[in-house]
């Protein structure tokens, strides 16, 4: 079944799901994958920190990288996924150009998942992350594949 | 060679059906402080279409209104002169970027959502910031992508040669400009011009990408710049030029913005697009 991530969202899926997410701009887009259960799950977060509206992080934590990603995990474990065999790969945290900081949210985002990541031993496997680009992702959850197109141009990740 | 393409794109402009003969009647009878909600109702009772929008749009539940509104004197009653004006531009806009946008790689629908989410993020950081009110700024950021409308089929033709004038580090608007010798922020503020939209609403338009080079700086077009760089971060109507745009360091500075309210704002967009866009 093919399932869509929306902007602030997150998805599982077993063997013979699809999970697509479009237009990632600074947003991060996070996809955990187990090879063995075939299991997995996409997250798409909007913003580094819940702390900066705890109202809105409590109706929706799928909107923030730091209460998103945890989440993400914990329903991937209750699919079956087990946390040694996890494949992690992500893509978007794009910026504008320029140098104005104010508008470096694709970074902060990256930064607070590497944190996250490192504090708890989980490692990328593999990230396409940065640029002013917009990327949509198809995950395939069949075979862990991840395909990330940007206008015409498709590429493996 | 590129002068004669401009010349082509701006009789392409003119041709262009202006929104609603009955809107730009309205909005010029909502600038007259001496007619009445009957004349509003008249004339609009003459577009049906556009009737039918102003009123899902009322009972969004962006605007708070606690009944519902069944008609145009309940709405004139409910929202007052200046929000109806808000309001009959929202439908017609609503009514003009429903269709897909070639060149630009926009599905149908999404040119609207992306005018609406930047409306409604342009008041959240009036509000945020303090900024005395303006209705204007609402249909600023309502409108500041209308050239795209015109300049699209343009650029559906040449996409090849300004994605590579871009690749050089050029924002989109600027490689528009270098191959088209125009772009879609000055096609806008053209048509706006032509329509006699206020002077203060062109300029905003016009510089939504480069508030820096407007003759004036405004905090309108501050605002719509950051609203609009904000919308595509998160996704909203961001299309084949992705985020190659570049934010000014110094309308930051003029609104005097911290990063902190900017992403406040930003996790309040969404939902605010939602009860707008949800309603037409």
């Amino acid at each position: 079944m093919k399932q869509l991530v929306q902007v602030g969202d997150m998805k599982v899926g077993v063997k013979g799901d699809e999970i697509v997410t479009y237009s990632l701009g600074s947003c991060l887009g996070l996809m955990i994958y187990d090879p063995v259960a075939h299991v997995g799950g996409m997250l798409h977060a909007m913003l580094p920190l819940s702390k900066i509206n705890p109202e809105k992080a409590a109706a929706n934590p799928y909107m923030f990288v730091d209460k998103g990603v945890p989440i993400l995990f914990k329903a991937v474990y209750n699919l079956g996924g087990r946390k040694e065999r996890l494949i992690v790969k992500a893509a978007g945290c794009g910026s504008p150009m320029g140098k104005n900081e104010m508008f470096k949210i694709g970074e902060r985002n990256y930064t607070v998942l590497k944190k996250l990541l490192w504090k708890n031993g989980v490692l990328l496997k593999a990230e396409e992350v940065g640029d002013s680009i917009s990327r949509t992702v198809y995950f395939d959850i069949s075979t862990g594949q991840v395909t990330i197109k940007t206008g015409r141009n498709e590429r493996l990740l | 060679m590129k002068q004669g393409r401009k010349r082509e794109i701006i009789s392409k402009m003119k041709s262009f059906p202006s929104m609603s003969g009955i809107a730009a009647k309205v909005l010029k009878l909502l600038d007259d402080p001496s007619s009445s909600a009957d004349q509003v109702e008249q004339l609009l009772k003459q577009d049906p279409s556009l009737t039918a929008n102003l009123l899902k749009l009322t009972n969004s539940s962006y605007f708070g209104i606690p009944s519902k509104v069944g008609s145009v004197r309940h709405a004139v009653a409910m929202l007052g002169w200046k929000r109806l004006s808000k309001l009959v531009m929202a439908a017609c806009v609503s009514a003009i970027t429903d269709r897909q946008l070639p060149g630009y790689d926009l599905p149908p629908g999404v040119l609207w959502q992306h005018s609406v989410a930047v409306s409604v993020t342009a008041e959240g950081l009036m509000r945020e910031l303090k900024i005395a009110e303006s209705d204007e700024i609402f249909t600023a950021a309502l409108l500041h992508d209308l050239g795209k409308l015109i300049l699209g089929g343009f650029v559906e033709k040449e996409i090849e040669e300004i994605e590579k004038v871009a690749a050089r580090g050029i924002p989109f608007q600027m490689a528009e400009q270098a191959v088209l010798g125009t772009d879609h922020a000055e096609i806008g503020a053209l048509m706006l011009e032509s329509w006699s939209f206020p002077p203060k609403l062109v300029s905003a338009v016009r510089w939504h990408h480069d508030p820096d080079s407007a003759p004036e700086t405004s905090s309108m077009t501050d605002i719509v710049h950051v609203a609009n760089v904000l919308c595509l971060m998160i996704g909203i109507g961001i299309g084949v030029e992705g985020l190659h745009y570049e934010p000014s360091v110094l309308a930051t500075k003029r609104l005097g913005i911290k990063h902190t309210q900017l992403e406040l704002i930003a996790s309040q967009t969404l939902e605010w697009a939602k009860e707008l866009t949800d309603a037409v």
